[in-house]
């Protein structure tokens, strides 16, 4: 068990999980197409906590495992390109909707095989 | 217990719920406003962990502007039987078996990366002297630095400028910039308002 | 300038004018004036200049060589024609034996003026090739013969050049060709192939002269086989009417068989003597009769060339014995290489046989009368088959005693049988074309007896009667357009000048005359002829018939000529419509006939200082310079009793008297048989024909020689040629279709077996795994974004427990 009282990396690591798999989850369970959006935002917020985590230097470490200053960059990279991600992904539910009146994503089913 | 240390735990038990409560909530109005409220903690988990300027863009891009935009998602679709879609029972059961094994996987790996207690040497602020004694290495003494904010030294790693143990990233600062580019034109012209035939039609049935 | 030099060009120019308003017509026909017209003037222009021309090289040649015999010549000739008269008086019948001693001693006489003069002149334009031996080159060989022909055939052929503008202005228009009548019942229409016409005749001016002026015998073979080629075009001038593409493939064909022999003699003179030039220090003739050259005394005789000896002893030489001078002259004597000389003069023989139509190849002639008429007046009487005529001449020194006695029996054969059939004949131009065959033999006859220039004599007597002959026919089928002499009658008073002409044209070619006083240029010819037949009877008593058969021949000419003028000309018209649509010709074609009957009148008139002398005119003086030396010698074959006696032997008033005599008299008859029947009617022909049945059907059937032929080579060939298809279909085919459908077999049962099942088993048995994966994994594939999520976290989670447990040991 990691020690509760000083906070190190693991803590992050496991809060970063649970939002990963939280997002996961969501994406797997939301038939609505925002609610499979927010799943994904949730995911790369999981993944955002770890580049920040590895890259802090206030937290309890190995100091083998210290990426610096990159680890924030990329996030920042990271929540870019969510952002961007966001509009094309809202631009795509938008057209959906034109054309099929539903934000279902299992009524998406035009290319299975 | 320190307060950084309740910090952290009021901060990750927030973000953690409201994930949770995301994944639960089957109105896409209250997810939404979840959402907003997980990424806020973990905006608030970024300040507790030095990286000032990452959370400040968190909440800026995130909070205040993708998430913004979902809304104007919901906004728009959000009509009558759309607001919340049923999902059935045996996919969640699905669901939680996926994500519980991925949990199970991902957790102890996240457990394992911590350093044994009896060679502790992590540059905690509270425990920052004694480990400067103990193990002299690079990281211990570039911890003044550390202090600092942040945006300075990531703005002049952004424009190339090679600061401690940053590499320059303008090239990919400039390839994300075009994207956005992209990206932004290409989300105008997916979302435009589609031109009906009808109207021709009729003119030329007038005609 | 110096005659060996002006007379080639002179003769160049002449020869190469025709070539070029050829190539000009060839070119721009269609383009020269309205329809071609101009095309005519081109030709006519051309041929008028050669005219000039050749006219100019005759009296270069006379400047320097005169008319008359020779200088040194004349004078032994006077003595020797005192010398007759004496011995006339002294003993009016001489022996043999005196004869012969007579023409030996003339003989020498000869040899020893040839020395002082150079008769002949030769030399090379142009050498095409050399590889070793073989030397093929444009060359010349000028004599008065070759002079005297350049101007009979320009002035023959202008006249016809002019001819042919009125006589072929039809084709100046669309022509509507009534004897073809197309497969829509329609007659053929055509555009006019005026400007063509003339282009073939200037083709045809430029190979004649070729033949003519050729100095050695590939130069001749070439040109030879240009003529023929120019015939061909000329009977195919219609080429639409069947009959007029077979004519000229028969032609054709014919000429083939005669050409054959002519390479054959060709090889043989080549492989012997190494040379084709006649002239010059090598050439063929001298090689033949050393003296013709060199003016040796006693070379004038013929002497087997050392070539042919060698090559006759090519046994001896490889038994070792070697061919030194001495040796060969002993083989000589032993008559080694005698008969390669008769099959050399043979082979020559046979081309000339096919041009002129001698008596197997004969039967291209008359069916040549397709042709336009003036093509018949140029080619198919007067010039082309003339050619074979001139190269016996020309060749005459290579000629053994044998080879002259075939052609004298060819040459005999051919004028009688021609003759006979021209008595059946309806067709004005068939009639006209079996004379030609007629006198064509008389030509080949005299030169077989051993008149060398009764014969030329004759040949160019003949080529100007007969193409006046021609053109008369030609102007009455324009008039009336039809050949057929039984729709004719009284035509004299529509076409006098037509009539006239023809008359002249008749009485030309019966040799008719005064006898032993004057008369028509053909009295001259024929009484030659006559004469030198009757003294070749006197020496050879085996063929005493062919004088005969001559001397009735001339008989038979007469009767047919006449008849065919008094069925034309007097009498009642038989057809109303042709005779009423009837007209004179046109000045431009009757202007022609004039000038070509004083031609056929005075051409061999004698000098008027020896009026009574027949061998004293300008042309038969000048042809006497021609004479190959040594052919004045009386010559006995070594092989068969044949003895060929000297030509002025004939001159004798014992011969040339009697001759004279029966030449009148034979065609008196004739001319009197065909005035009884055709012109008082004292019989009627058709009781004639009755009396005469299965002989009239014998010669009607045209002595059944087209059938014999068709018996004998087309029919063979014909199903040989079956037999050998057959066998090409059902064996050689057989066998290859067999095979064919064997492989085909087997390779469908290797396609069905092999392929099917291994090829296409294999790539099918991939194909349906592989779809049927596709299938199986399609359902995977169900298009449900949450379901690839939940996927990816599986394989996140396999990926991870696989690191984990598996790779990290």
């Amino acid at each position: 068990m990691p020690d509760l009282q000083t906070i190190g990396l693991s803590h992050y690591l496991i809060v970063g999980a649970i939002m990963f798999v939280c997002g996961a989850v969501c994406m797997a369970t939301k038939r609505n197409a925002l609610g499979v959006l927010m799943g994904i935002e949730l995911v790369l917020n999981g993944a955002n906590v770890n580049f920040v985590a590895f890259g802090s230097d206030f937290l309890r470490r190995n100091p083998a495992y210290g990426i610096g200053l990159d680890g924030q960059i990329i996030a920042l990279f990271v929540i870019v390109l969510a952002a961007a991600e966001a509009a094309v992904a809202l631009a795509i539910v938008l057209n959906f909707y034109n054309n099929h009146s539903t934000v279902d994503v299992d009524r998406a089913d035009e290319l299975k095989g | 217990m320190s307060w950084h240390a309740l910090e952290f735990y009021f901060l990750a038990l927030m973000a953690c719920a409201f994930a949770l409560a995301v994944v639960f909530a089957a109105n896409v109005v209250r997810m939404a406003f979840y959402l907003i409220l997980s990424l806020g903690a973990t905006a608030g988990l970024f300040f507790l962990a030095g990286a000032d300027f990452v959370g400040a863009m968190q909440l800026m891009m995130y909070v205040g502007g993708t998430l913004v935009l979902l809304v104007f998602g919901v906004m728009l679709t959000a009509q009558g039987p759309w607001v919340s879609i049923r999902t059935s029972g045996g996919e969640w059961v699905l669901a939680a078996l996926v994500g519980g094994s991925l949990l199970a996987v991902l957790v102890p790996t996240a457990m394992r990366l911590d350093p044994a207690p009896n060679h502790e040497h992590a540059a905690v602020p509270g425990t920052a002297h004694k480990s400067e004694n103990k193990a002299p290495d690079a990281k211990a003494s570039t911890e003044p630095q550390t202090t600092r904010p942040t945006a300075t030294r990531i703005g002049l790693g952004l424009i190339g400028a090679p600061t401690s143990g940053t590499s320059g990233y303008l090239l990919p600062f400039e390839a994300i910039s075009i994207h956005l580019l992209v990206v932004l034109i290409g989300a105008a012209y997916l979302a435009r308002p589609k031109r009906r035939a009808r109207p021709k039609l009729v003119e030329s049935d007038e005609a | 300038m110096e005659a060996s030099v002006l007379l080639p060009n002179l003769l160049l120019f002449a020869w190469l004018l025709p070539l070029a308003s050829f190539a000009l017509i060839l070119f721009f026909g269609p383009r020269m004036g309205k329809a071609g017209k101009g095309a005519s003037y081109v030709a006519t222009g051309a041929i008028l200049c050669s005219l000039v021309l050749s006219l100019s090289a005759l009296m270069v040649w006379t400047g320097r060589h005169g008319v008359w015999f020779d200088e040194h010549e004349s004078g032994s000739a006077h003595a020797k024609e005192g010398a007759h008269e004496s011995s006339e008086k002294g003993e009016p019948v001489k022996t043999k034996h005196a004869k012969n001693e007579e023409a030996a001693a003339k003989n020498a006489s000869k040899a020893a003026a040839t020395t002082a003069g150079k008769n002949e002149y030769e030399g090379n334009w142009y050498n095409l090739v050399g590889f070793g031996k073989l030397k093929l080159s444009i060359g010349w060989y000028i004599d008065s013969l070759t002079v005297i022909m350049f101007v009979m055939v320009s002035i023959i052929a202008s006249c016809i050049h002019f001819y042919s503008i009125g006589y072929m202005h039809d084709e100046l228009h669309e022509v509507t060709d009534h004897e073809v009548t197309l497969a829509d019942g329609h007659h053929l229409h055509r555009p006019g192939r005026f400007h063509r016409f003339f282009q073939y005749l200037s083709l045809f001016c430029f190979s004649m002269f070729g033949i003519v002026i050729a100095g050695n015998i590939a130069m001749v073979f070439v040109f030879w086989e240009l003529v023929g080629i120019c015939s061909y075009f000329l009977i195919g001038f219609y080429f639409e009417r069947k009959s007029a593409s077979t004519a000229a493939n028969k032609a054709f064909i014919v000429n083939r068989v005669g050409d054959f022999g002519m390479i054959i003699g060709m090889c043989a003179l080549f492989g012997a003597l190494g040379t084709f030039s006649f002239g010059g220090k090598d050439g063929i003739f001298q090689q033949v009769r050393p003296g013709m050259v060199d003016g040796d005394e006693h070379g004038h005789a013929l002497r087997v060339p050392d070539g042919m000896v060698v090559a006759a002893a090519e046994k001896s030489i490889a038994a070792g014995q070697t061919p030194d001078a001495k040796q060969i002259s002993a083989w000589r004597n032993s008559g080694l290489g005698y008969g390669l000389l008769i099959v050399a003069g043979l082979g020559i023989f046979c081309g000339c046989m096919g041009k002129s139509a001698q008596f197997p190849l004969h039967v291209w002639l008359p069916d040549a009368m397709e042709g336009p008429t003036p093509v018949s007046a140029l080619v198919h009487s007067a010039t082309m088959v003339a050619a074979g005529v001139y190269l016996v001449g020309r060749f005459y020194p290579v000629f053994t005693p044998e080879v002259l006695l075939v052609i004298a029996i060819v040459g005999c054969i051919t004028l009688f049988m021609a003759a006979t059939i021209a008595i059946t004949a309806v067709d004005i131009k068939r009639v006209l074309a079996y004379s030609t065959l007629s006198q064509l033999g008389y030509m080949m006859f005299a030169l077989g007896v051993g008149g060398w220039v009764a014969g030329i004599l004759h040949l160019i007597t003949h080529a100007f009667f007969k193409s006046l002959l021609f053109m008369c026919s030609g102007s009455v089928i324009h008039a009336v357009h039809t050949n057929d002499m039984r729709e004719m009658g009284g035509l004299r008073k529509k076409m006098p000048i037509t009539a006239y002409t023809m008359l002249v044209g008749c009485l030309a070619i019966i040799g008719a005359g005064l006898p032993l006083v004057a008369g028509l240029s053909g009295y001259y010819s024929k009484d030659a002829i006559l004469a030198q037949a009757l003294l070749h009877r006197d020496y050879n008593k085996t063929f005493a018939a062919l004088f005969y058969i001559a001397a009735g021949g001339a008989a038979i000419t007469a009767f047919y000529m006449f008849r065919l003028w008094y069925m034309t000309f007097s009498g009642k018209p038989r057809n109303h419509h042709c005779y009423d649509h009837a007209h004179e010709s046109p000045p431009v074609m009757w202007i022609p006939l004039v000038v070509l009957s004083f031609f056929a009148i005075f051409v061999a008139t004698p000098s008027l200082s020896d009026f009574r002398n027949p061998a004293s005119g300008p042309l038969v003086n000048m042809l006497e310079q021609a004479r190959p030396p040594g052919t004045l010698a009386a010559q006995t074959g070594a092989w068969a009793k044949v003895t060929i006696p000297d030509e002025h032997g004939s001159h004798h008033h014992d011969y040339h008297v009697p001759a004279g005599l029966i030449a009148f008299c034979t065609a008196m008859s004739g001319l009197l048989l065909a005035t009884a029947i055709y012109c008082w009617r004292l019989v009627k022909p058709e009781e004639v024909k009755q009396m005469f049945g299965p002989l009239y059907s014998f010669l009607w059937g045209k002595w059944w020689f087209d059938e014999l032929y068709n018996l004998i080579f087309v029919r063979p060939v014909l199903a040989i040629g079956h037999a050998i298809a057959e066998l090409d279909r059902l064996g050689i085919d057989g066998v290859i279709n067999g095979s064919a459908r064997a492989v085909m077999g087997f390779s469908n049962w290797f396609d069905a077996w092999i392929d099917r099942t291994f090829v296409d088993g294999s790539v099918n048995f991939m194909a349906r795994k592989i779809f049927g994966l596709g299938l199986a994994m399609r359902e995977i594939q169900t298009g449900r974004l949450r379901q690839y999520v939940v996927l990816i976290v599986v394989g996140t989670v396999a990926l991870f427990l696989v690191a984990t447990f598996a790779i990290a040991r």
